[in-house]
């Protein structure tokens, strides 16, 4: 993706907080205007402090963070123009509905009027025009999401940066709310830079994810990509459900390699990021691109492994099988009567492309 | 926020060494006081303040003659023991009752829960020589009045409220579901109060006690209205010096007492870590 | 077994009760056996503290010892003005009284009764009471004994006096406490200039509480500010400093104070030293007001920081950041967001540090000298020195009264369960 304008942009930036332990480790990153980033990993994986180093709250040890052109290092926040959702909203209990989406507009001074007309702009968006003079204490926790989503662009910024911002919800009322959100920044074309630790909301929404390990961007990539095809054994294992088999390299060609399992077994693999022979490997495949009984070479990679567990989940089921030496081997088929007459302790053959077998590194 | 952002203007940076400064003084005002008396209890002249030869630390000028005083003083030596005796009964009893109630007043059925709890507290509100005054009155009618029951009565109750107030904020985080637990498990109600409860508000209980004894220790007027002469404190011995001031006794007391309350202080904090951990485990 | 009902919504076992009212009797058991384990301090606490103080309190009203000791004296000044003076007959009836009392002891009760609203009558009444053991003598009236013993039983001032003490309960009390009295008619009326004292006390004890209050937000705030948004480890350490005078013994900061500020003590050599006074400029710092107010300001200042720091410790950086974020300046955010969510651990410390303030007793008894004492102090004078103690049950009451309501609003603002202590 080659970003027609770049809105933030971060160069070798690096943080760390007790002068021995680097949470972020030199970072680069560019963010184009318009975009919807999520910055998506496990906690303390450094993308909050990320964040926080864009909004001013926390200063980089080592490098730059450019919004448009302009270097913001020694800008303080409350000049750059960014607007954010917090963790816990952040609304001020002292202050109602209105107060507090005016707030922003009342500390840039804008008459009475215009303030008033924003400030009804951004209740319509989201819906909360007759809970205006409440106080943020008498609302439930999505209305308080609301306020908080309506205050961070009611100022507009150019930026919006979101931490966590649904994690206080239940389930159904995070997954409206995904798409509420999702909709605000289809109309409104801001920048939005989300963090997340949820997979799932981060493949909801964004154009992008930078999936963070230990202050470091594991991958960078549209949603599709990520769960497709992933660049390393960290970001397999974290995006979606996932098979890791270990093993050593033992051929490599041009875009596939064999790899000699601990037990034994030789499996065909698409070659990512293995470079010789030799060489440690995690293979990653999928659950459900295992299929069960196959044709006789349908695919290059079929085993026989019996199944320990059977799991009914309605539209799919999944099963976890002994195979290739591994007991927690998953597989997951659809509900369909091809497959119903699986029992658990039977013995089946399961095979699978080389293309959905990744190698990664060890 | 040790540190100033790049970003600081320079008004930033004299307003950020401002406030520490004014900080720093409000921190020297609360401790100066403590720390002055200390070295001065060690004076070898009978001056409240510094001599120059303290001040050059010439060795001669320091000494434990005040120390000596107090332990060779038998009316010293006799306030101390009548401290610790009210103190430690006061302590009792305030505990047990305090304790007692307490259990009761975390319970959601208390009936008049706030009623209950603004008497209970009480002691702690009303001015001590309003109290004072009243239990003389009283106390006196009914032959309490200089004796040692009517001093420890007295100090029991104004130690009782301490002991409402830890053991009740200990109860309050204290997890219901683990009595039901134990008593699910087959224990008797007895049983899951020794081997459940208790040892889960022990640490309330403990420093409930402590202010109850340190209140009890520290408190002189209602020991200036109540107790005779065999009955004198520590605190009351301490009036009496701070007001003939002939003898800098009173320093070297005043510098064990706060030995003590550090003392004090430090097995606070060590119950306050113990509890914490113990939370920590539960969570 | 159900029986049959006639509304089959009600179940109802053998006993006729229904489920409801078992439960309710249930739940009515379980109450009472929670309220029985409050019940021995509940108790403790209304014997041995509640009631004595509703004694004391009574005793600001009590006035039992005229009508007992001369009631027919009193009968018969019913109808007496203060335009002349009494009938012989009065005289008489008086004298014999006396003279009985003076036999069954309650004469100087009597007497230092009378003395508290007419100074100086005690000697007049005792002067008779002995008088009156050998009786007037041949053709002297009652009224010439009366005179001859004491000038005073001539003037109307000492019956409207005795008249005054004709009901057990008074509020006499109450009127001295005010700086007031009742003329010769019985009006109220305010007491000459030079003996109105306890008015003007206790607004000082207001307005010395009220300073102290002030100084003691003013040095907490930025300590407990810092504290709050430190680290938890540097904040305990700091914190430290506030506690152990919390739980250092009263008396020994007082007498801190003493050497710290006393003419010749630390502070004052310490100027002296760096020639800031000469040594004959010595400041007194200490045995007057500013004394008073200064260790009161250390005492009570870490009630106000513990409060306040609770209070902080609870409110999330996120809201300074929101408002920063936002485009306020950081001053301006902590204006507009910070502080007005500390006002209620403000308020908190400020009615708890007022409330220990205005009936303080030690300190101000030890360092505030002449100058520096308050309405405690008066109480103490009068229980223990002039013996009165009916006017020092009725300013203890006035005392108690503040504090109750300030007690009262200290529990709507914090709520009584959020005291805590260190």
């Amino acid at each position: 993706m080659t970003p027609l304008e770049v809105s933030v942009r971060f160069e070798h930036v690096q943080k760390s907080y007790d002068g021995e332990v680097l949470v972020v480790k030199d970072l680069n990153l560019q963010i184009a205007k318009g975009e919807f980033l999520t910055m998506l990993g496990p906690s303390g994986s450094g993308k909050t402090t990320c964040l926080m180093m864009l909004a001013g709250f926390e200063t980089a040890t080592h490098g730059e963070i450019y919004i448009g052109d302009r270097s913001i290092n020694r800008v303080p926040p409350h000049r750059r123009n960014i607007g954010m959702v917090f963790q816990n909203y952040a609304l001020f209990p002292h202050m109602t509905v209105a107060e507090n989406l005016a707030y922003p507009l009342k500390v840039k001074k804008m008459n009475k009027s215009d303030i008033e007309t924003k400030v009804n702009q951004a209740l319509d968006m989201v819906q909360l025009q007759p809970f205006k003079s409440r106080r943020p204490g008498m609302l439930s926790g999505g209305q308080q999401q609301r306020v908080a989503v309506a205050r961070a662009l009611v100022f507009d910024p150019d930026i919006v940066l979101m931490d966590e911002p649904l994690g206080a919800l239940d389930k159904q009322l995070r997954e409206q709310m995904q798409f509420e959100i999702k909709h605000i920044h289809e109309n409104l074309g801001v920048t939005v830079i989300y963090v997340t630790h949820d997979q799932s909301e981060a493949l909801t929404m964004s154009n992008r994810i930078a999936v963070f390990n230990e202050g470091v961007i594991q991958q960078l990539s549209p949603p599709a990509d990520l769960y497709e095809k992933p660049d390393n054994a960290f970001v397999a294992q974290f995006i979606g459900e996932n098979n890791k088999l270990h093993g050593l390299v033992q051929s490599v060609s041009n875009d596939t390699c064999q790899v000699r399992l601990d037990d034994g077994s030789v499996v065909n693999a698409a070659r990512i990021n293995v470079t010789q022979t030799g060489e440690k490997s995690t293979l990653s495949l999928r659950p459900e691109r295992v299929e069960v009984n196959p044709t006789d070479n349908q695919y290059p990679n079929i085993f026989e492994g019996r199944v320990q567990e059977l799991i009914y989940l309605g539209d799919h089921i999944r099963t976890r099988v002994s195979l290739c030496g591994h007991d927690d081997f998953v597989v997951k088929f659809p509900n369909s009567a091809r497959h119903a007459s699986l029992q658990t302790g039977d013995k089946a053959r399961f095979g699978w492309s080389a293309e959905d077998c990744r190698a990664l590194d060890g | 926020m040790f540190k100033l952002p790049p970003y600081a203007t320079p008004g930033d940076r004299i307003w950020d060494i401002v406030y520490k400064l004014i900080c720093a003084s409000v921190y020297l005002f609360l401790i100066a006081p403590i720390l002055v008396i200390i070295p001065l209890s060690f004076n070898s002249q009978p001056y409240f303040t510094f001599t120059p030869e303290m001040l050059m630390l010439n060795p001669e000028a320091f000494s434990f003659r005040w120390y000596i005083d107090l332990f060779e003083n038998e009316q010293w030596a006799r306030a101390i023991r009548n401290s610790f005796v009210i103190g430690i009964f006061s302590t009792l009893l305030a505990t047990t009752l305090g304790t007692i109630a307490a259990l009761g007043l975390s319970k959601s059925n208390m009936p008049g829960r706030t009623a209950v709890m603004l008497v209970l507290l009480s002691p702690m509100i009303v001015p001590v020589i309003i109290t004072a005054a009243g239990m003389y009155f009283f106390f006196t009618s009914i032959g309490l009045g200089q004796t040692f029951l009517g001093l420890i009565l007295a100090h029991t109750v104004l130690g009782t409220p301490f002991v409402v107030i830890t053991v009740t904020a200990t109860l309050s985080g204290f997890d219901r579901s683990l009595m039901r637990a134990s008593a699910n498990m087959g224990a008797s109600p007895t049983g899951t109060f020794f081997n459940v409860v208790v040892p889960l508000i022990a640490p309330g209980v403990i420093s409930g006690a402590l202010f109850a004894f340190i209140t009890s220790f520290d408190e002189v007027v209602v020991v200036l209205f109540l107790s005779g002469a065999s009955q004198r404190t520590v605190p009351r011995q301490m009036w009496a010096g701070i007001r003939e001031q002939i003898s800098p006794t009173i320093l070297a007391v005043a510098t064990l007492l706060i030995l003590v309350s550090v003392l004090l202080l430090i097995v606070l904090e060590l119950i306050r870590r113990r509890n914490e951990r113990m939370r920590g485990i539960r969570s | 077994m159900v029986a049959p009902s006639d509304n089959p919504a009600i179940v109802v076992d053998e006993d006729g009760m229904s489920l409801k009212e078992r439960l309710r009797n249930a739940e009515r058991t379980d109450r009472i056996k929670t309220f029985g384990l409050v019940i021995p301090l509940l108790a403790f606490i209304l014997v041995t503290f509640v009631f004595p103080i509703l004694l004391m309190t009574y005793r600001s009203i009590d006035n039992p010892i005229a009508v007992r000791a001369i009631p027919k004296t009193l009968q018969t000044l019913e109808d007496w003005t203060s335009a002349s003076l009494p009938g012989e007959e009065t005289y008489r009836i008086l004298g014999e009284e006396l003279l009985a009392s003076r036999e069954s002891g309650d004469l100087g009760k009597l007497a230092t009764r009378l003395n508290y609203d007419v100074p100086g009558s005690r000697s007049a009444i005792t002067r008779v009471a002995r008088a009156m053991r050998s009786g007037p003598s041949e053709g002297e009236s009652y009224s010439d004994l009366f005179l001859e013993v004491d000038k005073r039983w001539g003037k109307p001032e000492i019956w409207a006096g005795l008249k005054s003490l004709d009901s057990p309960l008074t509020k006499s009390y109450y009127l001295a406490s005010l700086d007031l009295t009742t003329d010769l008619d019985g009006d109220i009326v305010f007491k000459p200039d030079e003996e109105r004292i306890y008015v003007a006390l206790l607004y000082k004890t207001l307005w010395v509480s009220l300073l102290v209050t002030v100084f003691c937000i003013l040095l907490a705030y930025p300590i407990a500010y810092q504290m709050a948004t430190l680290p938890s480890g540097k904040a305990n350490l700091l914190l430290i400093l506030v506690l152990l005078p919390f739980w250092t013994s009263l008396l020994v900061r007082t007498t801190s104070w003493i050497v710290l500020l006393q003419s010749n003590g630390v502070l004052n050599d310490i100027l002296v030293a760096f020639g800031i006074f000469d040594d004959d400029g010595r400041v007194q710092m200490i045995y007057n007001m500013t004394g008073t107010i200064v260790a009161m300001t250390h005492i009570l200042l870490p009630f106000m920081v513990l409060p306040l720091y609770s209070v902080m410790k609870t409110i999330p950086g996120n809201y300074l950041r929101a408002a920063i974020s936002m485009g306020a300046a950081p001053s301006r955010a902590w204006i507009d967001v910070y502080f007005p969510l500390t006002v209620p651990g403000v308020g908190a410390g400020s009615v708890l540090v007022f409330i220990l303030c205005i009936g303080y007793y030690i300190t101000p008894a030890l360092v505030g000298g002449r100058s520096g004492q308050l309405i405690s102090s008066s109480i103490a004078y009068h229980m223990q020195t002039s013996l009165n103690w009916g006017l020092a049950a009725a300013l203890g009451t006035i005392l108690l009264v503040c504090v109750l309501a300030l007690y009262w609003i200290y529990n709507r603002f914090a709520g009584i369960d959020n005291l805590k202590m260190g």
